[in-house]
Parts: structure tokens; C-alpha cells; sequence
């Protein structure tokens, strides 16, 4: 009984750890993926409706230079980011379920945004990113690291989709 | 039913003849929207199932039938005020017809006031159409949220989200330019045509009553815009003592605006 009692605190504890805005990343000889998970005070809707409005990014999340087209599934958007103000990466949305999922991407990599709510009407926002193929170990290295824009994106959604949810 | 929708029509009219004048700087879409709402509502007062108070259903039809005529017009820009100042000086006939008002209308006065909801009027209409209409309804008709969720026929989320948005951008576009809020703003309109109209007035003791700049010189910057937009409920644009004057101005923008949004 101590033992699972152990166990469970062990869960719990990891569980909270992984909402607390910090990226990981994890790397392979053909890949790299980065996570991130936060707790975000307000409705999945509020947070979907942010994740959805591609032209207001810049508006409201820092790591974000533009992002045009429209988000809706199997329609092409086009992003430059802070990671390289230099590129303009062209992407497909793959997946769109509405407040729950999202998936973008091109040949190298696919990013996917979750949305889970929680009991207390929070909702955790988790972005997972990964790149690689059998090329990777050639171009790797001129890859930046996504851990600090990560943070940053997941931080700049919990203050405006908070400051929102606040909204009366 | 039939009688119930009349008197509760009457009795909100005049809000809703200003928010459609608001939504589209035009009396004459207003009047004419007007009516299509009411001939709507009395065509459709059958299927009106209380699930929203009637006023709620009517400013639906109204908020529809304005959206179906404004989405394929083009939204004026930010600096509108400053293009039609451009107009208004090369177009004498302008100042004469607005003196002409100014001396013989008891519709006539210039108030300081007026021409910020005035302002507001043109500047609001840089918001996207949506934005626009969540905006007036919960800050100027005070609507709750679920209501302009019922009109507008969007999700809590999206409301919250367009009212917050485009409080952003009004509070940007004015401290910007808006020089009764900033020093350093570049449009000073109000003073300006006070000036003009209201030569022997003292502007600096009209604008002392004015609760937004009192705020703006406490350094209360969040509040500014929650004070412009109560000097937007307190003025009736079309029952005011400065009526016929701003509806003048107003006619003279929508003009020079459509003539400017065809050449772009």
C-alpha cells in the first residue's frame, strides 16, 4: 500500500511538473522532439479561438512574426517565427478538432497542440514538436534549440487567454 | 404577441436607431434598417420563443440584417479623421452648411463631448465588422455576454474574445492619436472645431468636465477607455442638442470615405 501511495505521489507530482511552462526536448540519432505543458486558467474555447485566429498571433505571442491563411484543416498557412526571422515556413494543417486538437506540419516536422480540460475549469495547453527523418542527422545542427520559444509561446497564451477568460 | 413587440419596440427604439447609426455612419441606412427590423420582427414574431428577451431578438435581426449590408463594404482606416479633415478643408461648402446649422438649428450646438462620441463613430468602424458590433453591444447597450452570444450567434469564447481585442485596438488607436488623452497624440480635432464654433468658449474649462481627460492627467490610462465609452451611452446622436451638427459632419466622413475606400 505505501508503496503505490509512493507511486501515486510520484504521478502526481510529475503530472504538476509537466504543467509548469518548462520544455523538454529529447533527442535521437533521426529526431528531436520538444514538449511543453501549462496550466492555463480559462476555457478550452477561449484557448482554441487564440490557437484558430491566425492573423492575431503576432498581436499577443512574442515568438510569432506572422502568420497568414487560415487555419482550418487541409489549408496552408505560412509562419515566420522569432526562431528565424529569416524563413518563411510554409505548413498544412493537418488536424483541427475543434478545443481538443491540432496538428500543423511540413516534411520535416509536425507540431500538435492539446487541449485538456481540467476539473477546477482550467484547461492544460501542451505543445509537442517533432522534427527529423532519415536527413536529420545532416541538417540538425543548424536547427536552433525550441526549449525558450516553447516557454515563451506557452507563456504568452496563459496571459492573454487568461486576461480573457477574465473578461465580464 | 403583435401589440407586445410594438411597445417593447417603441420603448428601445431610440437605442437601436443609434447603435445602427454607430454601426454604419449612415442616417439613411439607419432609417432604412430600422424598418426592415421592424417589418422583420413583426413577419417572424411567431417564432420568438423567449428563449432571450425580446429586446435580445430584435437587436439580433437588427445586428443581421447591418451585417449583411456592411460585410462587403471595406472597414475605414485608423486615421479616417485625418483624411476627412483633408476633404473638409478643400470643400468650403462643408463649413457653410455646418455654420448654417450651427446659427439656426436648435440641433445646432458644438459640444466638446459630442464630437468624442462622434469620434468614436468614425475611428470604431478601423474595427472588423465583428469586433465593431460585440464592442457597442456590451459597452455602449450594455448587453451581457450571453445576450450578444444569443444576437451575434457565436460562442461565449469568441465574444470575450472580440471584445477584448478590440479593446485593444481602440485603446492603442487613441492613446496614439487621440491628444485629449496624450500630449503627444496627433489628432486635435475636438479643439480645433471648438475653436471654430465656439469662438468666445474656452475649450481648456469644457474639456476641465470632461471625466476621461480628468483621468488622462491622474495618469488612469486603463480607465481611458471605459470613460470615452461612457460619454458614448450618455449621448443620443440623433436626440442631442449637437445633433444635426454631428449628423452633418458624420454625412460629410461616410462620403469622403466611400469616395477614398473606392480609389484604394
Amino acid at each position: 500500500m505505501r508503496k503505490f501511495i509512493s507511486f501515486l505521489t510520484m504521478m502526481t507530482t510529475a503530472s504538476l511538473l509537466a504543467q509548469n511552462g518548462k520544455a523538454t526536448t529529447t533527442k535521437t540519432t533521426f529526431s528531436r522532439e520538444t514538449s511543453v505543458s501549462i496550466r492555463i486558467d480559462a476555457d478550452a474555447a477561449i484557448l482554441w479561438t487564440l490557437l484558430t485566429q491566425a492573423s492575431d498571433y503576432p498581436r499577443w505571442n512574442s515568438t510569432i512574426l506572422s502568420l497568414e491563411g487560415e487555419i482550418a484543416e487541409g489549408e496552408k498557412i505560412t509562419l515566420k517565427s522569432t526562431l528565424d526571422s529569416s524563413r518563411t515556413f510554409t505548413l498544412k494543417v493537418k488536424e483541427l478538432l475543434p478545443e481538443e486538437r491540432m496538428v500543423w506540419g511540413d516534411g520535416k516536422g509536425t507540431r500538435t497542440y492539446t487541449l485538456s480540460p481540467n476539473a477546477d475549469g482550467s484547461t492544460t495547453f501542451h505543445m509537442h514538436e517533432k522534427i527529423g527523418g532519415l536527413m536529420f542527422p545532416l541538417y540538425a545542427k543548424y536547427i536552433p534549440p525550441f526549449d525558450e520559444n516553447f516557454e515563451q509561446f506557452a507563456a504568452d497564451l496563459k496571459k492573454e487567454a487568461e486576461l480573457i477568460n477574465r473578461t465580464k | 404577441m403583435k401589440d407586445t413587440l410594438e411597445q417593447e419596440f417603441q420603448r428601445f427604439r431610440g437605442q437601436l436607431r443609434s447603435y445602427l447609426l454607430r454601426m454604419t455612419a449612415s442616417t439613411e441606412d439607419t432609417e432604412d434598417l430600422l424598418q426592415d427590423t421592424y417589418l422583420r420582427a413583426l413577419e417572424k414574431i411567431g417564432t420568438f420563443k423567449e428563449e432571450s428577451t425580446l429586446k435580445t431578438w430584435v437587436f439580433a435581426i437588427a445586428s443581421n440584417l447591418a451585417r449583411d449590408l456592411l460585410r462587403s463594404k471595406k472597414r475605414w482606416p485608423e486615421n479616417v479623421t485625418d483624411i476627412c479633415k483633408e476633404a473638409a478643408l478643400n470643400n468650403q461648402a462643408f463649413f457653410q452648411e455646418a455654420m448654417q446649422i450651427r446659427h439656426t438649428s436648435p440641433q445646432g450646438e458644438f459640444e466638446i463631448r459630442e464630437h468624442i462620441a462622434f469620434c468614436f463613430t468614425c475611428v470604431s468602424k478601423s474595427l472588423p465588422l465583428e469586433q465593431h458590433l460585440v464592442l457597442l453591444l456590451k459597452e455602449v447597450y450594455d448587453f451581457k455576454i450571453k445576450e450578444i452570444a444569443q444576437i451575434t450567434a457565436q460562442t461565449e469564447a469568441m465574444i470575450k474574445y472580440y471584445l477584448h481585442t478590440a479593446r485593444s485596438k481602440m485603446n492603442e488607436v487613441f492613446d496614439h492619436r487621440c491628444s485629449l488623452i496624450n500630449q503627444k497624440g496627433i489628432c486635435h480635432q475636438c479643439t480645433e472645431l471648438n475653436g471654430i464654433f465656439n469662438p468666445k468658449q474656452n475649450a481648456q474649462e469644457e474639456l476641465a468636465k470632461i471625466e476621461m481627460i480628468k483621468a488622462a492627467k491622474r495618469g488612469e490610462k486603463t480607465r481611458l477607455l471605459d470613460l470615452r465609452l461612457e460619454v458614448l451611452k450618455g449621448i443620443d446622436p440623433f436626440e442631442s442638442g449637437a445633433a444635426e451638427l454631428q449628423l452633418h459632419h458624420l454625412e460629410h466622413n461616410r462620403k469622403v470615405m466611400e469616395k477614398y475606400l473606392e480609389k484604394e
